[in-house]
């Protein structure tokens, strides 16, 4: 009997001891100044963020940085998600395309533009990107487009001149017979775009060369009809059955959203569709070069668009709003920071900046496309609603049509009840 | 044939099965190691297993970690997490296990469909409630919600295990053991405990392997990157809108290998090495 | 104090612990999934309660028409998963463990060698992997293609075969059970094979009288736990599909969809609804299995 009671007073006092114990241990989670700053990314990130703390640290003795840094951006949602919902949400918060989504969580810093956060120095554009119902929301932490590259020795390799920057959809659809002629087999010319798991970028890009946008914030409506979505998939039923793209299982196994998972990396396809600051990650995973080309009919109809790759953002519950906000000021528009930083989180927002040079012959490539094509560009579309929603579903569809489930009118209709659905949700 | 060459035959055949079939189980970590030493550029236009050109420079670079914190200190955080998840578990599993399998008393059919429950809820809808919770008591960038649930036998897998074993113990070992005057207490330590060794080597072995793998609660509670893990490590090398290191990343997957395998392969022998309950029960 | 009142103390004195434990760290989390079940949570607004409706839109309400098409096909899917691997990982397993439980010199090694698929575990070293064996041009289709065979798909994203890859993956990982298995087999005693090797019976008839029948505690446990843990079968998936549950939603195991759900298209309460009604799926099978266990496992040889 003695034992047994040594056992449970053993076990209620370790349960005392243990929840005592982490009051006081618990570190600098709750508020005690430090600012929260909570991106993802890897290797160079991390070091040069460090840095840029670093030299902020030293600047302002007292304020304290941490960084909580997360591998992809999937990981990074799952925690921040959990640490808002849980009350406990970082200072800043790196958000994407789906700043939208988030806009109830973030504080609006229209008090402190003009103030605390020096809206003049960065580009107009990039401030209207992260406005969202007047209120500035984000801050763009560089810019990126849209593209399309291509596997220049491969090509070569292949005895097909190199295609032009510039081209119509005739005259790209020309361009990728000639390929599907001169390849190996086994080799496509182009990755089924909308297979991968971005599908909504390339998808997006097509309604807009059509002049039926996605989605309209100011009055909620798609101008996207299940005839407009049906032209899409025939586009690429045309090049499915020709050969251009590869065969629906061959496709799906390259969800493209990585080195790892890409047909451009291991050289299934010549073409392949990214956005411009993706290009030095693939460029690292392959011995062979990667250029870009514009979207065809882009010239015409100035379809492709500017965006921020990311956004530095401030949870409206944070309890050091003001030293946040002047940190982001600092990262954006101070000129040492701006050095530190470089172009990783996208290329700089102002041309003068990128004109000054780059740090590699690809980051020299992403300037020079985003020069070039800047012509072609016109105000990005606002994003559907439920983004991360609209995207996967949007896929599914995509493949249904493609694995041949279901034809191109059906495809076409459920699309346009998808993206009806994600408004009204 | 002499008997004995008639065995032989039959060992050295099993031997040569046994390796066959083991190739397909050794062939993913040839590859892996194989990877681990391939330039980043190569890994996934080179297909062959053995590398072309040899980089070393992917264990010195991948060992640097994400440059603020270095992989040193990845390891050492998941051996404290590990080695304390074990203990936790091999204690009051047990415990628990032995008053299931053992002891009468009121309420236990209740208490033990209730202990199986616990089992059956995808733990992703429970993530916000405990993250709530670890935040009240205070924990969060701490260890303690990843280890102290084991020192309160929350990981009912353990306990059923242990259950199993015990059950198919002889009763009449305790009976015996009790007419001589031990507590039930004595009888669980001196006499359950050693008899079930290889399900409590199971207990240690699963304990640290899988704690070693849960990447999902070290991401949600580990906020401070020098408080970080070896999978959140290798998940650092690894980001869609920037660089991937793969080539440090599968030098440092290659590493972390070699602690749960060497503690594997340092157990693996208390598997067979059950006591002798025949001998005992006479 | 009476031998009963005694005997409750004793017992409820080894159980402090995890009771503690159940009610400060397990009970809350559960409760409020429950609650969560009835809800809409977008984690980023706090919960309304919608009363039925989760469980209403899941079987067959027309409010998210994809969402419960892809809900029900989800539960395919799974059904699939667990009647298909859990048997053959067991099979495996089994047979494996008896390899490993003879004596040999290298047995240490073997032993090492074949834990070695469970050792990855679900590291991102194991989505490449499998991508090139199963791709196309993938390590299987060119042995394949080496003894004649011609027209081969691309295994991993073809929506016919691509669920039989993650069986596959889930077979090829028997390590776990294996263990459990040999540990088993320890606590057969030897003297019944001596026993029965003196009455002539061969290796075969041993295995049915002697072996299935000491080891079936274990065997019971390996197929709960790993009934169990298949239907929330969740990383494997995640990692080989990159998160997707593709190619056409047919590798979209349960947990995936109810992972996507909650944290994906932020609808954390249809998620809890789902693991509400998947750990009604899996209770009732398992209170199945306890009740037809009765008659076929056999405790301690004292009993």
């Amino acid at each position: 009997m003695k034992k047994i009671l040594m056992i449970s007073s053993l076990a209620i006092a370790l349960v005392t001891a243990v929840f005592a114990n982490g009051k006081a241990a618990a570190p600098a989670a709750e508020n005690d100044g430090t600012i929260r700053w909570a991106y993802w990314g890897s290797g160079e990130r991390v070091e040069i963020s460090q840095k840029a703390i670093d030299l902020y640290e030293s600047r302002n003795p007292g304020v304290k940085i941490n960084p909580e840094v997360s591998g992809g951006a999937g990981d990074h949602f799952v925690k921040v998600d959990t640490q808002l919902a849980g009350g406990m949400g970082p200072d800043i918060i790196q958000m994407g395309g789906n700043i939208y989504d988030y806009s109830d969580v973030i504080l609006s810093l229209n008090a402190y533009a003009g103030t605390l956060l020096d809206v003049d120095a960065i580009d107009d554009s990039a401030i209207e990107s992260g406005t969202i119902n007047g209120e500035l929301k984000g801050v763009s932490t560089g810019v990126t487009m849209p593209a399309l590259v291509y596997n220049k020795t491969m090509i070569e390799k292949a005895g097909v001149p190199l295609p032009s920057f510039t081209m119509t959809y005739a005259e790209f659809r020309n361009y990728l017979v000639l390929l599907k002629s001169k390849l190996p087999a086994g080799t496509y010319p182009m990755q089924d775009i909308g297979v991968t798991s971005s599908s909504s970028t390339a998808f997006g890009y097509w309604t807009r060369f059509n002049g039926t946008p996605l989605y309209d914030g100011d009055t909620n409506s798609t101008a996207v009809t299940a005839a407009a979505a049906q032209k899409y998939l025939d586009l690429f039923k045309d090049y499915r059955d020709n050969g251009l793209v590869p065969p629906p299982d061959v496709a799906a196994g390259f969800a493209e959203s990585n080195a790892d998972t890409s047909a451009l990396i291991a050289g299934k396809v010549a073409i392949a569709f990214l956005f411009t600051n993706q290009l030095s990650g693939y460029q690292a995973a392959t011995t062979d070069e990667l250029n870009f080309l514009e979207f065809p009919g882009a010239a015409a109809t100035k379809a492709l668009w500017q965006a921020p790759s990311q956004f530095y953002t401030v949870n409206k519950d944070s309890k050091n709003i003001e030293e946040t906000v002047k940190f982001i000021n600092f990262l954006v528009n101070d000129p040492e920071a701006a050095k530190i930083l470089g172009s990783n989180r996208g290329a700089s927002a102002s041309s003068s900046a990128r004109a000054a040079g780059a740090g590699s012959a690809t980051d020299q490539k992403v300037f020079d496309y985003l020069e070039k094509s800047k012509d072609h560009a016109s105000m990005e579309t606002d994003h559907v609603p439920n983004d991360t929603e609209f995207n996967s579903t949007l896929f599914l569809i995509y493949q249904r049509v493609a694995f041949g489930q279901i034809d191109t009118k059906e495809g076409g209709k459920q699309v346009a009840d998808l993206i009806q659905r994600m408004i009204s949700k | 044939m002499t008997l004995n060459a008639k065995e032989m035959t039959k060992s050295g055949l099993l031997n040569v099965f046994i390796l066959v079939l083991g190739f397909a189980m050794l062939y993913p970590i040839l590859w892996l190691i194989g990877a681990s030493f391939k330039p980043s550029n190569m890994i996934f236009t080179d297909p062959g297993i053995f590398p072309t050109t040899v980089d070393l420079s992917n264990y010195s670079e991948g060992w640097k970690g994400i440059g603020i914190v270095n992989f040193g200190t990845f390891f050492r955080n998941s051996f404290t997490i590990c080695l304390l998840s074990a203990l936790g578990n091999v204690m009051f599993c047990s415990l628990t296990a032995y008053a299931f399998a053992r002891l009468n008393f009121s309420g236990k059919r209740i208490w033990f469909a209730v202990m199986m429950l616990t089992l059956m809820l995808p733990a992703h809808v429970t993530t916000i409630p405990r993250y709530i919770m670890f935040r009240s008591f205070g924990w969060i960038n701490t260890f303690l919600p990843i280890v102290v649930p084991k020192f309160f036998a929350t990981d009912a897998f353990f306990i059923f295990l242990l259950v199993q074993f015990i059950r198919g113990l002889p009763k009449d070992l305790d009976e015996s053991a009790y007419l001589d005057g031990c507590t039930k207490f004595g009888i669980f330590a001196r006499i359950i405990m050693p008899l079930t060794t290889p399900a409590v080597i199971s207990t240690v072995l699963f304990s640290f392997l899988w704690t070693w793998d849960d990447f999902f609660n070290q991401l949600l509670y580990l906020t401070s990157p020098n408080m970080y893990t070896v999978p959140m490590g290798l998940r650092l090398f690894l980001d869609a809108s920037g660089k991937s290191s793969w080539g440090p990343m599968f030098a440092m997957s290659v590493l972390s290998l070699i602690p749960a395998f060497a503690l594997f392969f340092s157990l693996q022998k208390y598997f067979v090495k059950g006591i002798a309950t025949t001998g005992i029960k006479g | 104090m009476n031998k009963k009142l005694r005997e409750n103390l004793t017992s409820y004195a080894f159980l402090t612990p995890w009771l503690l434990g159940f009610f400060i760290l397990t009970l809350y989390p559960m409760f409020s999934s429950l609650y969560l079940a009835f809800t809409q949570y977008s984690l980023r607004q706090p919960p309304t309660w919608v009363g039925l409706r989760n469980f209403i839109t899941m079987f067959g309400g027309s409010e998210t028409i994809m969402g419960d098409e892809r809900f029900l096909n989800s539960v395919g899917v799974t059904f699939k998963f667990v009647f298909l691997s859990v048997p053959l990982k067991l099979i495996f397993a089994l047979v494996v463990a008896m390899l490993m439980n003879k004596k040999l010199k290298l047995i240490g090694l073997y032993r090492a060698l074949y834990y070695i698929p469970t050792l990855l575990g679900g590291s991102v070293a194991i989505a490449v992997l499998w991508r090139r064996i199963f791709a196309g041009d993938g390590l299987l289709n060119l042995i394949l293609m080496k003894i004649g065979m011609t027209d081969l798909p691309a295994w991993i994203s073809n929506p016919k075969y691509a669920l039989g890859t993650l069986i596959l993956l889930a077979v090829w990982q028997f390590g776990s059970p294996m263990i459990i298995f040999l540990a088993g087999l320890q606590q057969i005693p030897k003297e019944y094979y001596e026993a029965s090797s003196v009455d002539g019976a061969g290796k075969i008839r041993q295995f049915f009288a002697i072996t299935l029948p000491g080891l079936s505690p274990i065997i019971f446990f390996n197929l709960v736990m790993q009934m169990v843990s298949a239907f929330q079968s969740f990383t494997q998936a995640f990692i080989v599909s990159g998160g997707s549950g593709g190619p056409l939603d047919s590798t979209m195991f349960y947990s995936l969809y109810l992972y996507i759900k909650g944290f994906g298209f932020s609808e954390m309460g249809y998620a809890a609804a789902m693991a509400w009604v998947l750990l009604l799926i899996i209770a009732v099978l398992t209170a199945f299995a306890f009740k037809v266990s009765g008659n076929l496992v056999t405790y301690g040889s004292g009993e």
